[in-house]
């Protein structure tokens, strides 16, 4: 139990460091962590699952307006863990994730703050040409991250499973059946922020096709993109004529 | 500029090696990510091995850069290669002519950061990310181990061509290529045909991957009522569209967070007493 909550703490910590230090490779998504639990806890087909209904959930959750006020990464582990460990689906990780992700987005906020008063040091080294300080500085942020991510989950999965477990099984059928239907309803809250990022009134349009075949004609996702790209496709050579004569225009 | 493979500029014996040195150092524009100056150290670690070769052991001037590149930056970080590129071609301007307005290497940091930021969220952000997690929540919930590495995949190969190629254009062309994009209106077109593959698959996913359904029954002097099939015949999937709708309209009015936590609230309240599931 202890290196599984150490390896856990580790997978917290990468989806930490995917922003810092891998350049937002999209590691700290819910389909990648729950991957990688599933393979610590030993169940990687049901860490999967969970983690492409809980990558649903948090769809929107961009790192861009109302939605960056979410740490996904820590949440989508540690609610997955939970998930597995107790044996239940979505909704026991999206009870123990949300409030997760919640807790561990404030405390990046006084980490960021924190790291505003180490640019001055750095403002130093760069007028002594000190390179090797700015790196170490720079580097020392993500070291700091780290420990940061690492202790507070490697604590919630090592004290915590047994408690969560307990409570989980004691909960009565109709606070199940709440989450349930909240857990369902939560990935439109997802899909809407998604629409607020790209939404014109001149894709309209497209968005009824897409829904429409998807309702009504059970085509899966991969045959709707494809459509889609030939719409685009086709929708881009019959524009291209005119933005070149304006090209044309201006020259 | 000289047409060597290895060298991208032979005068300041900047070569490819070096350019790639940036390109790696550029995944840690965060990495001391802070509010006061945002991304500026993870700008400065990655422009320092080009800045050190223009520079050389003039280390006054070097400073000075190093200095410069301290200034608050934010932006987007997949193509923020793009504007390291032009930086440095400015450095190597302002290297060889003193009387070279300095300040401008900021000015155009700064003015890049909006519109790229802008460009950057719609498709890293909106479209990029969404398709690669469609197709890969469509294999999770299957069962199917591949998910995640399909997602990766998919959206990395875009994440990392831009990354790398960002940096040399940013370099060679600079502003014209932004400004000739802008002005031709290409890059409106471009971006209206990614949304539309967006804007479809964001439809298609509301009507395949929302759960939500209605257990609602009544019996009617000895019929059963099935709310859920009416709704059906309605139009099927009718109350997630009808969910997304009202959150997206709730959204779209700048509601305040705490009436979407009591919009969940409602949601848990129907769940218990019967009304959805």
């Amino acid at each position: 139990m202890i290196l599984q909550a150490m390896l856990i703490g580790c997978i917290a910590a990468l989806t930490a460091l995917e922003g810092d230090w891998l350049g937002e490779s999209k590691f700290r998504e819910p389909l990648v962590t729950g991957f990688l639990v599933g393979l610590v806890l030993g169940d990687v087909k049901q860490g999967v699952i969970i983690g492409g209904q809980l990558q649903l959930i948090w769809m929107g959750a961009t790192g861009i307006g109302l939605s960056a006020q979410l740490d996904i990464g820590t949440g989508g582990t540690i609610g997955t863990a939970f998930a597995l460990m107790t044996g239940k689906g979505a909704e026991v990780a999206i009870t123990f994730g949300l409030p997760v992700s919640i807790l561990m987005q404030f405390m990046n906020t006084v980490k960021m703050t924190f790291f505003s008063g180490m640019m001055h040091k750095a403002d130093q080294y760069a007028e002594a040409v000190n390179i090797r300080g700015m790196t170490w500085i720079h580097y020392s942020c993500g070291l700091i991250t780290f420990v940061l991510y690492f202790f507070p989950t490697f604590f919630t999965i090592y004290l915590g499973s047994g408690a969560v477990e307990a409570i989980v099984k004691q909960l009565p059928e109709w606070v199940t059946q709440g989450l349930t239907a909240v857990s369902s309803l939560l990935p439109a809250l997802g899909f809407a922020m998604l629409m607020q990022i790209l939404m014109e009134t001149r894709l309209i349009p497209f968005f009824i096709v897409g829904f429409v075949a998807a309702a009504y004609t059970g085509l899966d996702m991969m045959a709707i993109t494809l459509i889609a790209v030939a719409i685009a496709w086709v929708m881009y050579m019959l524009k291209a004529d005119s933005v070149k004569k304006e090209e044309e225009d201006l020259l | 500029m000289s047409k060597d493979k290895n060298f991208v500029n032979k005068e300041y014996n900047i070569t490819k090696r070096d350019f790639r040195k940036v390109f790696w150092r550029s995944f840690t524009l965060l990495g001391s990510y802070n509010f006061e100056r945002m991304e500026a150290l993870g700008f400065d670690y990655s422009m320092m091995p080009v800045l050190k070769k223009i520079y050389g052991d003039d280390k006054q001037r070097l400073a000075e850069a190093l200095r410069r590149h301290m200034e608050a930056f934010n932006m987007t970080v997949a193509p923020s290669t793009f504007v390291m590129g032009i930086s440095i071609a400015m450095e190597e301007k302002y290297e060889k002519d003193p009387s070279f307005d300095v300040n401008s290497i900021n000015a155009i940091k700064l003015a890049l950061m909006g519109p790229l930021s802008g460009i950057g969220d719609t498709f890293f952000w909106g479209i990029f990310r969404i398709l690669a997690a469609a197709i890969g929540v469509s294999f999770a919930l299957k069962g199917n181990i591949i998910a995640p590495f399909v997602f990766l995949i998919m959206f990395n190969v875009p994440h990392f061509l831009v990354r790398y190629f960002g940096l040399f254009i940013g370099y060679r062309n600079g502003n014209d290529f932004l400004t000739k994009i802008e002005q031709s209106g290409q890059m409106s077109l471009f971006t209206y045909c990614a949304g539309i593959v967006g804007i479809t698959a964001v439809g298609c996913m509301i009507a395949t991957q929302i759960a939500v359904s209605s257990p609602l029954q009544f019996t009617i002097s000895g019929n059963k009522i099935v709310i859920q099939e009416y709704l059906d015949q309605i139009m099927p999937q009718l109350l997630p569209l009808i969910a997304t709708l009202v959150v997206y309209y709730c959204l779209k009015k700048k509601v305040k967070v705490g009436y979407i936590m009591a919009g969940i609230i409602i949601g848990f309240i129907c769940g218990v007493l019967g009304i959805l599931a």
